[in-house]
């Protein structure tokens, strides 16, 4: 019995290093997916294409810009006429970025907040108005130990990610009556593009502190994912799963 | 079935009252038109009428007739 048979999933950030893996794991499990990513490639089309046939689930591909909440409104609302359940909706789609305070500017302030909480927020307004019909849903929101654990050097990120950490509680008091579990993901570094981000030296700092040493491959994130939009999870909410390899503890 | 008929079918679904209480009612009027029954509302409209609603117009949405002014602005008329 696969974990997710059946079960509809609308993911975003799905064109990224761990959007990738979940992908992968979530068809795997038996899940259908609208894999929503903001850029269009034969690449990523071949890919769910390929998956899709192989795990015998569909996958559509969903495009929009998460800065451009029309595209954004017109894509769900599009999904909302196909009539058919978002059992599961995994805001996973996020930047990264670095700067100290005093360098960092007030636009880039609200253009990290608008991908990492602002849009994240009305994705979730708009398709938990879709599950509060079926009185059931699950929503996984991918945030980071950043929000966490507060450094230097990211006023931006880590402020965002701890806002939607935040958002991830709150709303699972809100939407809980309505059956519908929210839950967060906070990974340490993740080995993806996205986790590279940071310098060398600076990943050496952080593997420092982290007691397995290593960083997460983006796989072992996809797992979690599986696991709390499954019915394994069902009488879990408002919980941060942090997936760190003990740094937090360090 | 009318789009008058969706719509107070919305509010009898919705807010899980009869009929007969359903024109004429503002928000939080009766313990069912709560904040929560207000988007169970929402929810059952959207449905009716295959819409999604701007936030601005579900925090505008204070009555029975307030809704069918809403509703304009996405097509539907009552």
């Amino acid at each position: 019995m696969r974990e997710l048979e059946g079960k509809n999933i609308l993911i975003t950030g799905a064109g990224g290093g761990i959007g990738t893996a979940a992908l992968e794991k979530l068809a795997s499990n038996g899940g259908n997916i609208w894999a929503c990513s903001h850029k269009k490639s034969d690449e990523f089309e071949n890919k769910i294409l390929e998956l899709a046939e192989k795990n015998h689930v569909w996958i559509k591909p969903v495009y929009f810009d998460l800065k451009d909440e029309q595209a954004v409104k017109e894509q769900i609302a599009s999904i909302a006429k196909e009539k058919l359940p978002i059992d599961v909706l995994i805001n996973n789609a996020g930047m990264a970025h670095g700067g100290v305070f005093q360098m960092t500017s007030m636009e880039t302030l609200k253009e990290v907040f608008q991908i990492n909480f602002f849009s994240q927020i009305y994705i979730t307004q708009l398709v938990s108005r879709l599950m509060m019909r079926r009185k059931r849903g699950v929503i996984i929101n991918m945030a980071s130990v950043g929000g966490v654990e507060a450094a230097e050097g990211y006023i931006a990120y880590g402020s965002s990610k701890a806002a939607l950490i935040y958002a991830t509680k709150a709303l699972s008091k809100e939407l809980g009556n309505m059956g519908i579990r929210v839950n967060a993901i906070a990974p340490g570094l993740v080995n993806t593009r996205m986790g590279h981000y940071k310098s060398d030296k600076e990943i050496e700092r952080v593997l420092e502190r982290t007691v397995l040493n290593r960083m997460a491959e983006p796989e072992e994130i996809a797992e979690a994912m599986v696991y709390l939009a499954s019915d394994k999870a069902a009488f879990i909410t408002g919980q941060v799963l942090v997936i760190d390899g003990g740094r937090l503890q360090s | 079935m009318t789009n008058r008929e969706k719509y107070i079918n919305a509010f009898v679904e919705g807010l899980e009252i009869a009929e007969d209480k359903v024109v004429g009612l503002e928000y939080q009027a009766i313990p069912e038109w709560d904040s929560v029954g207000h988007m169970s509302l929402v929810a059952c409209i959207e449905d009716a009428f295959e819409i999604m609603m701007d936030t601005d117009d579900i925090v505008d949405f204070s009555s029975y007739e307030k809704g069918i002014e809403i509703l304009k602005k996405y097509d539907v008329e009552i």
